[in-house]
């Protein structure tokens, strides 16, 4: 071998120290390297240690004196060609997953600098293995070889170094202490970027007590169970030809055996005839005091063959028994063949039944194989439940099925797909940071790119709506012709009742020969009793329709029966849970329309509901409301049929349309509007501005203003379901709900404060929202009063014409300046104001709103709002 | 000072009595240091609650170094477990009571037993191997603070005649890990053939403190290892079967 010149042997701290300055330099270059240049070291490095996989066995088991020069041999042919074949392809090199529609990237990066511990069972297997995975990922190494395997392993490093240089990789990319001790080990551990642990549990400890990351593995202590439905020539042998595999030195080798009772006998027979050993019970207790001394493994048998144990125990066997099987019957630790022995010594335990075994499994692996290996020989296509349940019952990392342990363990031979290593995790049960068998991927810092994207936003309606002075029968005509109803259900609420509006409908449905029942009991802030009501009278009825006439009560308590009545299971505490992502959120809604089409009929201008995702629900026991959102909720068809408006008195007519107004202004400013919702929202405005006031002055007397009205309001509502709201809306639902104030009242006494506080260019904090890139809403409103023909200079003098717009329109429309103006006695007020305060804030209406408000900030707009002052927020 | 009343004789001391005094002087050859550091563990161990001899002086005596302490009036305990073998069981419950309250007890100054330990095990003559799987093996144990006696074993533990245990020798008083205290013990009742009462004895220790086993045996190629540094020619072949055993890997 071409021994490495200049290369100083590390046989102290200073040169070790020394050393890792050189190993730093060298990985620096390294992690330059290309994929394809790290390739060609890769295969050069695996082809080097391949070659000399016969005289890195020899020398291991010259050594050590323990296991096997031919096992060995598969081992290190293992370690060389099938960690290439698993790797070869696998980018470990700058970009290796890209997603450019998403903008995300992924990134491999070296980590630095390894440590690497080498145990005396695989000296050889585990320095290829580890460097292999180590020049693949353009990381530094350096082995702390066992002071028992110290020349072998040091050998596979320097073969595999070689290979790697010659192929271009830095000088000095491998390295290794000479003389190890356990100063250098521990030093090496804390001056390296990560540490691959594998060695005893005082080994594992000492790497994550280092300070650094640690890949540290655990002990084993397979079992392997033989059901009834086993193919028991398969399962002995496999057992056999696994347990002696290098005298047993694979910490995934069976150790104990757990034979059902009805075949324990065909099994005794089989392990004899292939022969082993069974140990009578003098002999037992010779070889029990012999491998485990104190509950510790006696040095002296690791990876001997089953004769020398033997003749150690003072027991005879012939000279070519393969293993000694102990029949014993505790899974305790005060039995010596419970422990895991690294030999081939087996314990082999009679189950009286299938759980019996798990139960004896379990125990074995809590005595000393918590996270790594357990392996059962059974029948699946008959045995599902056995597996299943066996699969359940192991807390251990890898379970194999019908394969000898030590080969199946370790991955790729016996099967697909289980990562081929030489170091197995053991998840947190055996106190591993990986569950997994570790690889490439361990030895990686993978950075994520990602762009800032934004949000797919949409734009939902009903399926239909109908719009036009007196289209209602012309609209409800669908029912028999086109979609064939047979039964409709009217909610509507007494006023409207009483006063006829419903008669329309009525006559209609009559005419078309479709039965129907109306539900009246409405009230203006409609209960969940009401509801509940109105449920189970639908559920008596079962209507195929059900056709909501009203204004925003009447809408949402239609809307919420339908639910009830589709969904007599949904729980309102789940869906009216607030989410920040309509998309996203935790809950699913139930699927709606499958028992009844959903037809809205608005008889004010103003709440939109005909058209929006939205209901409010009040529990008229509690107080609670709840506010449900959801698409689910949309109904089918909305008619907005002035007609039906005629008549409103003129004190709805202003609440309704300033309530209008508003959607229509926080529409625009939220951060999810789109230009879908803009123009809605914008021609909206329009409307109400120039109509808003003829149909409060007119009434009945004004049709065209009535029309424009009953337009806007569907115009605004549509761009709020698809854009929401804001904070007007978050503190006009608690104003209402506390002072008893009207719906679009409370709105139109806050707006003003809350486009002064929106439009502030340096707010405390901005909403989160990726469309929203910095704080622009005045130039938002701005755009409002450009289209509304108001001038100004600046966007701050066009806010303020805007303000005294909506201003000029209250005053006409009869709407009065402050909370104060409206009766809200003052101590009320201010008693309430911090409940006020933290319900607003947690309003579903405030997630979409372009400032986010902190709540001393919404104190003091309910406070300008109350009293009509002007402090800034 | 005639010094006639021999109470003990070792190697390279001897223990008189001398008007309610305990006195042992050490040869000449022996560590000025180790004396010294005995008296003050001693003193250390003086200032938790248990009952032990007070340190009265240390002094030279005919050139040779003593330390006196009180001499307590009294009968130890394995001559009383010796006595009333009938009541032995009685005897270890007591023994152990008393070793956990020891362990209960803090000295924040005393040596580390982990650090005695790794100087012991380098201080071994084994080979290399075994002495780095010891290291790595005492590396990997949890690090604790209580009191441990070191010598723990009835012939140190003396009753006097109002029924007072007193404990003595802290020549070996670390602190750390109570089960390496408790595996040393268990060790010298090995050494001293005592194999079933051993494992009574560890059984009753690991049932009344909640102990797991094999968390004491863990210490026991350790403690064995250490006991080699100094012990008879006749124990090794028993010390390092204990010592040689591995981890899994």
């Amino acid at each position: 071998m071409n021994k490495k010149e200049n290369r100083e042997p590390i046989d102290k701290v200073e040169k070790l120290k020394t050393a890792l300055v050189k190993l730093k330099e060298a990985q620096k270059v390294f992690a330059t390297y290309s994929q394809e240049q790290v390739d060609k070291i890769f295969l050069a490095a695996a082809t080097a240690a391949n070659k000399q996989r016969i005289s890195l066995a020899k020398m291991a088991v010259e050594e050590t004196g323990m296991g096997v020069v031919e096992d060995k041999v598969i081992k290190n042919h293992y370690a060389a060609e099938y960690i290439y074949n698993a790797y070869k392809h696998v980018k470990t090199c700058g970009v290796i997953e890209e997603d450019k529609a998403y903008g995300m990237k992924k990134i491999a990066e070296p980590i630095g600098v390894i440590a690497a511990v080498i145990p005396t069972t695989n000296p050889t297997s585990t320095a290829i293995f580890k460097t292999l995975i180590a020049l693949k990922t353009r990381n530094g190494i350096i082995l702390s070889p066992h002071p028992r395997a110290k020349r072998c392993t040091i050998e596979a490093a320097k073969i595999v170094l070689k290979a790697a240089v010659e192929a271009g990789a830095p000088e000095g990319i491998i390295d290794w202490i000479d003389i190890p001790s356990l100063e250098m080990t521990n030093f090496v551990m804390r001056a390296s970027d990560l540490i691959l642990a594998t060695g005893g549990p005082g080994m594992v400890t000492s790497a994550y007590s280092s300070g650094k990351p640690a890949i540290g593995v655990g002990p084993g202590n397979t079992p392997a169970i033989i059901d009834e439905s086993a193919d028991i020539l398969l399962a002995v042998n496999s057992i056999i030809h696994s347990k002696t595999f290098d005298n047993g030195m694979i910490c995934a080798s069976e150790q104990s055996v757990i034979v059902l009772d009805k075949i324990y006998k065909k099994v005794k027979e089989e392990f004899k005839n292939r022969g082993c050993h069974f140990l009578n019970k003098t002999d037992l207790d010779k070889v029990r005091k012999t491998i485990i001394i104190n509950g510790a493994l006696n040095a002296k048998i690791v990876g001997q063959s089953a004769y020398r144990i033997a003749e150690l125990s003072g027991v005879t066997v012939p000279e070519g028994t393969k293993i000694l099987i102990g029949e014993v019957e505790s899974v305790e630790l005060t039995e010596e063949f419970a422990y895991e022995k690294l030999s081939p010594v087996l314990a082999m335990y009679k189950a009286k039944d299938f759980s019996d075994a798990v139960d004896k499994a379990e125990r074995l692996i809590a005595d000393g194989g918590y996270g790594h290996t357990a392996s059962i020989y059974l029948d699946p296509l008959t045995q599902q439940a056995k597996y299943d349940e066996f699969t359940a019952r192991m807390k251990t990392c890898r379970i194999l099925l019908n394969t000898p342990s030590s080969h199946g363990g370790i991955g790729d031979l016996y099967n697909f797909k289980l990562a081929p290593s030489l170091t197995l995790g053991c998840g947190s049960w055996g106190g591993n940071s990986v569950s997994d068998n570790v690889g490439v991927k361990h030895l990686l810092n993978i950075k994520t790119v990602a762009e800032r994207r934004e949000n797919m936003l949409w734009f939902r309606a009903p399926q239909k709506v109908y719009i036009k002075k007196g289209c209602l029968p012309v609209a409800l005509d669908e029912l028999k012709n086109v979609i064939g109803k047979k039964k409709a259900f009217i909610v509507t609420d007494q006023f409207l009742y009483n006063n006829g509006y419903t008669k329309p409908v009525t006559d209609k449905l009559d005419e078309m020969g479709i039965k129907h029942t109306t539900y009246y009991d409405v009230s203006p802030d409609p209960t969940l009793g009401c509801a509940k009501e109105g449920a189970k009278q639908m559920r008596s009825f079962e209507p195929d329709c059900i056709i909501a006439v009203g204004g925003g009560s009447a809408m949402d308590a239609a809307k919420i029966m339908w639910v009830m009545y589709e969904h007599p299971e949904a729980d309102f505490m789940d869906m009216a849970m607030r989410f920040v992502d309509i998309r996203k959120r935790v809950y699913t809604f139930p699927k709606m329309g499958e028992k009844a089409y959903f037809i809205a009929v608005p008889t004010t201008a103003g709440t939109g509901s005909e058209v929006t995702p939205f209901a409010v629900i009040t529990d008229e026991t509690t107080g609670v409301k709840y506010p449900l959102a959801d698409y689910e909720l949309m109904p089918h068809m909305a008619i907005v049929d002035a007609d039906m408006m005629m008549n409103a008195p003129r004190g709805l007519t202003a609440a309704s349309g300033i309530d209008a107004l508003t959607h229509a202004i926080e529409a625009y400013a939220s951060m999810l509007a789109t230009d879908y919702t803009d123009s809605l929202a914008l021609g909206s405005m329009k409307i109400i501005f120039e109509y808003l006031p003829r149909a409060y002055d007119n009434g009945p007397n004004d049709p065209i203003a009535r029309e424009k009205m009953a337009n806007a309001a569907t115009m605004a509502g549509m761009a709020f379901a698809n854009a929401f709201l804001g904070v007007c809306h978050s503190m006009a639902h608690k104003l209402g709900a506390f002072h008893n104030l009207p719906h679009g009242i409370a709105n139109a006494l806050l707006i003003n404060e809350v486009m002064k506080f929106n439009s502030v260019e340096t707010p405390t904090k901005m909403g989160t929202f990726s469309q929203y890139d910095h704080p622009h809403t005045l130039a938002r409103y701005a755009e409002i009063a450009e289209y509304l023909g108001l001038k100004g200079r600046t966007d701050e003098d066009k806010l303020e014409n805007l303000i005294k717009y909506i201003d000029e329109l209250k005053g006409k429309i009869g709407i009065k300046k402050t909370i104060r103006d409206y009766g809200v006695d003052e101590k009320a007020f201010l008693d309430s104001l911090d409940e006020m305060v933290d319900q607003a804030f947690d309003d579903q209406c405030t997630g979409a709103n372009p400032r986010y408000p902190l709540m001393s900030e919404i104190k003091q707009m309910y406070l300008n709002a109350y009293y009509g002052t002007n402090k800034k927020v | 000072m005639k010094l006639d009343k021999v109470i003990a004789k070792r190697v390279d001391k001897t223990i008189y009595r001398y008007e309610g005094m305990a006195i042992k002087v050490f040869d000449e050859n022996y560590s000025k240091a180790n004396i010294l550091n005995e008296a003050l563990n001693h003193a250390r161990v003086e200032e938790t609650s248990l009952n032990i001899p007070k340190l009265i002086e240390v002094r030279m005596i005919d050139g040779k170094w003593a330390i006196v302490t009180e001499f307590i009036e009294g009968v130890t305990l394995a001559q009383m477990m010796e006595d009333n073998p009938e009541k032995y069981d009685e005897y270890l419950e007591f023994f152990v009571d008393l070793q956990m309250t020891t362990h209960a007890q803090r000295a924040p100054l005393l040596n580390k037993i982990k650090d005695k330990m790794h100087r012991k095990i380098s201080e071994t003559g084994l080979d290399a191997t075994i002495r780095y799987e010891l290291h790595t093996r005492l590396e990997g144990m949890p690090t604790h603070n209580k009191v441990c006696h070191g010598d723990f074993n009835p012939t140190n533990i003396i009753i006097n005649n109002e029924g007072i245990p007193y404990i003595l020798d802290w020549s070996h008083v670390t602190q750390g890990n109570a089960s390496a205290d408790v595996a040393r013990t268990y060790l010298l009742f090995h050494l001293a053939n005592e194999v079933e009462n051993a494992n009574k004895y560890l059984n009753l220790f690991c049932k009344k403190s909640d102990t797991a086993r094999q968390y004491v045996q863990k210490w026991l190629p350790i403690v064995a290892a250490s006991q080699s540094v100094k012990g008879k020619p006749e124990e090794r072949d028993f010390l390092l079967r204990w010592v040689d055993v591995v981890e899994y890997e």
